[in-house]
C-alpha cells in the first residue's frame, strides 16, 4: 500500500512541477497580455518568491519532521545564502549607484573610499556561489558539533539556535559589520550580465528556482528512503534506542542539521534576486517560525507537505495582508494553534485523520450495540480521569 | 519683534511668580523697594543686604533689574519701582505692580494705571551694581531652602573660574547644616582655590580635591597637571590628585555597572520566575510568556488611566453583520483621583497585573496547553501562535505605538551612596525581586499547594493515580507562572517602554535565564539571572555597545552549555529522557 502511493506522489509532483518550469513561464512569456491564459510578470516574481519559501520548508521539514530537532535557526541560514548572494549582486551595482562610487552606497555613506578586503572576492559569482554553501555550511556545523556533542536535544535545542538566531540577527543590525546594517542591500541591478528587472531575468530565476527545488525534493525523496533517512527517522522517534545500538546519533544529526542549512542557503540565494532585497529582519526567530508553521499546516513528514504549506499559508498571507492587514496576524495565529492542537498531520495527513474520526464513531456505535444498557466502560473511567 | 516676544514671555515668568509670592514678607518688600530707590554708596549696601532674606521674590526682581525690567514710576516727586504685568492691552500696555506692596498701581480716581515699557524709565544698573546683584543673587541661591537647589548653586560657583566667588562660598559654609551642601561647598572652594596665584594655596586646594575625591574637577585638575607653566611642585601634587579622582570614578562605574546589572538581573529574574515555573517544572515552552509580560504592562497602564481621566478603547472589525459594522471598545470612567491617592496607583496595579496575567494564562492553559502536555514542540509552536494573536490585539486596542506609563513619585528620583548613583525604581525593584523569590520558595516548599505542584510536575501520572487532580493542579500552576510575568511586567513598566512587542524583547533573555540556571531549579534561575545581568552590563562597558555586549554574552551561554548542559543547578537523575 505505502510504496504505490509513494511512486503516485512523485508521478503527481512531476507534472506539477513540469507545468510550474516550463508552463507558467511560457504562459508568462508568449501570451498576450488579455490573454485568460497570460500569467502577469507580478505573479512570476511571486511565485517564483514561494518556490524559494517551499525549499526553506523542506529543510525545515527535514529536521523537525523527519529527525525531531525543531531549529529556529533555518532563517538565519535562509538569510546567509541571501546575503552572500546580495554581495555578490551589490558588487555588480558597480558605479551605478547613487553616489557613483565603485564601492557600495552605504559603504560610502560609513565614509569608506575603498572597498574592505572581505567585499573583493564576492566580484566573482563562483566564489558567492562558494561562499553560499561554506558559511552555513560551516557555521551549522560549528554550532551543531557543540549543540550535538553536549546532548542538547528538545525544547533545548530550539531554544539554542532561537538564540544564535537572535545574536545573528542583533549582529547583522550593526552598521560596523560593514553589510548594510538595519538597510541590508536592495536596489540591485545585474545577475551575471542579466539586468535583475527584466521580466526576462525574473522568468529564468523562476526557472531555475523551480528546478533547484524540484531537484532538493528528489534528492530529500532519495535521502529519506535509503538506510540513512531510517535512522533518520528512528532518532526522532526515540533516539535513546538507536545510540544503544550502536550508531552515533550526534553524527546522524550533525550531518542533517549541516545538510538542512545548506538547502536553506540555497533557498536564500535565489530569493534575494527575485525579491530584490536582503536585510536583517529575515533573520529573525520570528521568520523561522514562520517556515515552521508552513511544514505543520502542509504536513510534517511528508516532503510534499512543506511544499503545499508554504504555498497556501503565502497565498493566504498575500491576499489576507491586503484584504484585513489588521487580522492577518490574528488569523495565523489561529490557524496555527489549531492546527498544531487539533491537526498534527496538516492538510496531508488530514484524509486519514478523518478516516480515523470516522472508524472510531463507527466502532463506537457498533459497541453501543452491542450492550446498549452498560454505557462505555472505558468512557467512565476517562471522565473520571478529567474530574 | 523677536526681542519683544522674549520680552514678554520673561515677564509671563515673572509676574506668574509674583502672583504666587504676593504675600511675601511686606518687610522684605519695603527693603527692596528702598534698595532699588537708593542712590550713591548707599545701594550696594542696601542691595547686599538683600542676600539675607531668602526669598525668591528678592530673586526674580534682582533679575529682572540685571535687565532694565524694573520701572520707576514717579507719583508726585516720589519714585514707586513698579514691575509690569504680563498681559497687555489692545495698546501694548499693562498693569504696573508696586514693589513696595505687590499692589497694582492707581491713579487718583482708583482705576489702574496701565503703561507700555516705553511710557517709564527703567531704573539703571552700572558694571559694578550688577557685580552686587550677581554676589547677592548667589548669595540667594546658596540659601535656598531646597538642599538641592542649593547644591546645584554651589557647583555653579565652583566652575565659574571667579576668585571673587570664594568668600562667598565661605559666609554660606559657616551657616550651612547639611552634609552633602558643605561638601559641595568644600569642594567647589577648592576648585576655585585652583587659580589662585599662591602655589600654597594650590597645593593645598589639590589636596583638598583628592581628599574629597571629587569626580567634577578632574578636568580643571588635568588642565594644572598638563600646564607647563605652572610651578613645578603644583603640578607634581595635581598629578598625584588626578590619579586618586580617576581611581575613584573608576570604582564608581564599577560599582554603579554592578548596580545596574544587579537590577536588571532583578528584572530578568521576575521575568523569568514565571517561566521557571512553567517551563521548568511543567516542561511548557511557553512562547507567549512575553505577552504576558505585557498584559501585566498594560494592567499598570491601565490601572494608571482608570485613577487618572479614565480609560477607553474601541475597535472596528472590517466585517459587517446585517449591515451594522462589527467591533468591541471599552470605556471605564476616571477618578481623577490626584495627590498621595494618586501616587499610589502602582499598589493597586501590582496585583491587579498578576491577576490579569494570571486569568489569561488560566485561560490559555484550558483552551491550549492541556492538550499538549506530552508534546513540548508543539506546545513550543501553539504558544506561539497565542504570541502573535496576543500581540496584534495590544496593537488593536492600546495601539501600535509605546504607550506613557508614569512612575509614582515615590519611585522617581535617586540618592547617591559616596557618588554612586541609585535609582529609587531600580532599588525598588530588586527588593521586590528578593521577596518574590522567597514568595515563590514558600509557596513551592510550604504550602500544601506547592506540595501537590512539585509531585505532579515529577511525575504526573503517578500523582494522578495517588488521588491528585493533575488538571487542576496544572492549570493553578501555569496561572501562577503566567502571573508572575505580569508582575514582571508591572515593574517593566516603571523601567522601560510599553509597546505591543514589549515581551518580545524579554522572551530569548529569559528562556536563556532558564536554561543557564537549569530547568526545574528555582535557585538555579535565582544565580543565572543575577549572572547574565551583571555580566550583560559589565560588558556593555567594556565592549562600549549594548548589542556587542549582548552577543558575547549569548556566545558565551552557548559555551557554558558545552561545560555544564543541565545548566547550574541540573537535577540529578537516572532516566534518561
Amino acid at each position: 500500500m505505502l510504496p504505490k502511493t509513494k511512486s503516485r506522489e512523485i508521478w503527481v509532483v512531476l507534472a506539477v512541477a513540469l507545468f510550474v518550469i516550463f508552463g507558467l513561464p511560457a504562459m508568462n512569456a508568449f501570451t498576450s497580455e488579455g490573454s485568460w491564459l497570460h500569467v502577469s510578470n507580478f505573479t512570476i516574481t511571486v511565485y517564483g518568491k514561494y518556490l524559494c519559501y517551499a525549499m526553506l520548508a523542506i529543510s525545515v521539514d527535514l529536521l523537525w519532521g523527519y529527525t525531531g530537532l525543531l531549529s529556529l535557526g533555518q532563517a538565519l541560514f535562509f538569510a546567509l545564502g541571501g546575503y552572500m548572494m546580495g554581495m555578490y549582486l551589490m558588487r555588480m551595482i558597480g558605479d551605478l549607484g547613487q553616489y557613483h562610487q565603485p564601492i557600495p552606497d552605504f559603504l560610502v555613506f560609513l565614509g569608506w573610499s575603498t572597498l574592505p578586503a572581505f567585499w573583493k572576492p564576492f566580484a566573482s559569482f563562483p566564489f558567492a556561489m562558494l561562499m553560499a554553501v561554506l558559511l552555513p555550511g560551516t557555521l551549522a556545523g560549528m554550532f551543531g558539533y557543540l549543540a550535538f556533542r553536549s546532548r542538547i536535544r528538545g525544547v533545548y535545542f530550539s531554544i539554542l539556535t532561537q538564540a544564535l538566531t537572535y545574536a545573528a540577527c542583533l549582529l547583522f543590525f550593526r552598521n560596523s559589520l560593514l553589510l548594510g546594517g538595519n538597510n541590508g542591500f536592495t536596489d540591485f541591478k545585474f545577475i551575471l550580465g542579466h539586468d535583475t528587472r527584466e521580466p526576462a531575468t525574473q522568468r529564468d530565476l523562476f526557472i531555475v528556482s523551480g528546478i533547484a527545488l524540484l531537484a532538493v525534493y528528489l534528492f530529500c525523496k532519495w535521502l529519506t528512503t535509503t538506510k540513512f533517512g531510517k535512522v533518520q527517522r528512528a532518532i526522532r522517534d526515540s533516539e535513546n534506542r538507536v545510540m544503544f545500538s550502536g550508531d552515533s546519533t550526534a553524527n546522524f544529526k550533525l550531518f542533517i542539521f549541516i545538510l538542512a542549512a545548506i538547502i536553506a542557503s540555497l533557498a536564500g540565494v535565489l530569493y534575494v534576486p527575485q525579491v530584490g532585497i536582503i536585510n536583517p529582519s529575515e533573520m529573525s526567530t520570528d521568520k523561522s517560525l514562520e517556515a515552521v508553521v508552513w511544514v505543520a499546516v502542509g504536513g510534517r513528514g511528508t516532503l510534499v507537505g512543506p511544499i503545499i504549506g508554504a504555498f497556501t499559508v503565502n497565498a493566504m498571507k498575500s491576499w489576507a495582508t491586503r484584504a484585513y492587514p489588521d487580522l492577518w496576524l490574528i488569523f495565523l495565529g489561529t490557524m496555527f494553534i489549531l492546527v498544531t492542537v487539533f491537526m498534527p498531520g496538516g492538510i496531508i495527513g488530514l484524509p486519514a485523520q478523518l478516516r480515523g474520526v470516522w472508524q472510531k464513531r463507527i466502532v463506537r456505535k457498533r459497541k453501543l450495540e452491542a450492550e446498549p444498557q452498560d454505557g462505555d466502560p472505558g468512557e467512565t473511567i476517562e471522565t473520571a480521569k478529567i474530574k | 519683534m523677536r526681542p519683544l516676544k522674549f520680552f514678554l514671555t520673561l515677564v509671563v515668568m515673572l509676574c506668574s511668580l509674583l502672583a504666587v509670592y504676593a504675600e511675601e514678607d511686606a518687610a522684605v518688600r519695603e527693603k527692596l523697594a528702598r534698595a532699588i530707590v537708593a542712590e550713591g554708596p548707599e545701594q550696594p549696601k542696601l542691595v547686599g543686604e538683600l542676600g539675607d532674606s531668602g526669598s525668591k521674590l528678592v530673586r526674580d526682581v534682582l533679575v529682572a533689574w540685571t535687565r532694565d525690567n524694573v520701572f520707576l514710576y514717579d507719583a508726585a516727586g516720589t519714585k514707586i519701582p513698579v514691575l509690569l504685568e504680563d498681559q497687555t492691552d489692545a495698546d501694548g500696555k499693562a498693569r504696573a505692580i508696586n514693589i513696595a506692596d505687590g499692589k497694582f498701581l492707581l491713579d487718583d480716581k482708583q482705576a489702574e494705571l496701565r503703561f507700555a515699557p516705553n511710557d517709564l524709565t527703567s531704573v539703571d544698573t552700572d558694571a559694578t551694581l550688577r557685580g552686587i546683584i550677581q554676589v547677592t543673587l548667589d548669595t540667594l541661591a546658596l540659601a535656598d531652602a531646597n538642599p538641592d537647589a542649593r547644591q546645584n548653586a554651589v557647583l555653579k560657583l565652583g566652575n565659574s573660574k571667579k576668585l571673587k566667588n570664594i568668600p562667598v562660598l565661605q559666609a554660606r559654609l559657616g551657616k550651612e547644616t547639611d552634609p552633602a551642601v558643605t561638601r559641595a561647598i568644600n569642594e567647589a572652594i577648592a576648585m576655585l582655590q585652583l587659580d589662585d596665584a599662591d602655589p600654597k594655596v594650590q597645593i593645598s586646594a589639590l589636596q583638598q580635591l583628592a581628599r574629597l575625591k571629587s569626580i567634577g574637577s578632574l578636568d580643571m585638575v588635568k588642565a594644572i597637571a598638563e600646564n607647563k607653566t605652572a610651578p613645578p611642585q603644583v603640578v607634581a601634587e595635581a598629578k598625584k590628585t588626578v590619579s586618586t579622582i580617576s581611581a575613584h570614578i573608576g570604582a564608581v562605574n564599577f560599582f554603579g555597572t554592578i548596580f545596574r546589572g544587579m537590577s536588571l538581573g532583578s528584572i530578568l529574574l521576575v521575568v523569568a520566575l514565571g517561566l521557571a515555573i512553567t517551563f521548568g517544572l511543567m516542561g511548557i515552552i511557553n512562547m507567549a510568556h512575553g505577552e504576558m509580560i505585557a498584559i501585566g504592562a498594560y494592567t499598570t497602564y491601565v490601572v494608571q488611566n482608570i485613577f487618572g481621566s479614565g480609560f477607553a478603547f474601541s475597535v472596528n472589525l472590517p466585517f459587517h453583520f446585517f449591515g451594522h459594522p462589527v467591533g468591541f471598545g471599552l470605556s471605564v470612567p476616571g477618578m481623577n483621583a490626584t495627590g498621595w491617592f494618586y501616587e499610589s496607583y502602582f499598589l493597586f496595579a501590582l496585583p491587579l497585573s498578576f491577576i490579569m496575567a494570571a486569568l489569561a494564562g488560566l485561560v490559555l492553559e484550558r483552551l491550549v496547553i492541556r492538550f499538549l502536555y506530552r508534546r513540548p514542540l508543539e506546545s513550543l509552536l501553539a504558544t506561539w501562535g497565542v504570541s502573535l494573536v496576543m500581540q496584534q490585539l495590544f496593537r488593536m486596542v492600546f495601539g501600535a505605538n509605546n504607550v506613557q506609563v508614569s512612575s509614582p513619585r515615590w519611585l522617581q528620583g535617586h540618592f547617591t551612596l559616596n557618588d554612586v548613583l541609585l535609582g529609587y525604581n531600580r532599588v525598588f525593584v530588586i527588593g521586590f525581586a528578593v521577596l518574590i523569590v522567597i514568595g515563590t520558595w514558600m509557596l513551592l516548599t510550604k504550602t500544601p499547594l506547592g506540595l501537590l505542584i512539585r509531585a505532579v510536575m515529577q511525575n504526573r501520572d503517578m500523582a494522578s493515580c495517588m488521588g491528585v487532580r493533575t488538571a487542576r493542579v496544572n492549570m493553578m500552576t501555569f496561572a501562577f507562572g503566567s502571573g508572575l510575568a505580569g508582575l514582571a511586567g508591572a515593574f517593566i513598566s516603571q523601567i522601560g517602554n510599553v509597546g505591543p512587542s514589549l515581551g518580545q524583547s524579554y522572551i530569548v533573555d529569559s528562556f536563556m535565564t532558564v536554561v543557564v540556571g537549569g530547568v526545574g531549579s528555582i535557585v538555579g534561575t535565582v544565580y543565572a539571572s543575577v549572572g547574565i545581568g551583571t555580566s550583560d552590563q559589565v560588558l556593555q562597558q567594556v565592549t562600549g555597545s549594548p548589542v556587542t555586549g549582548k552577543i558575547v554574552v549569548l556566545v558565551c551561554i552557548i559555551l557554558f552549555l558545552q561545560w555544564k548542559p543541565g545548566g547550574l543547578f541540573s537535577i540529578r537523575s537516572r532516566s534518561l529522557d
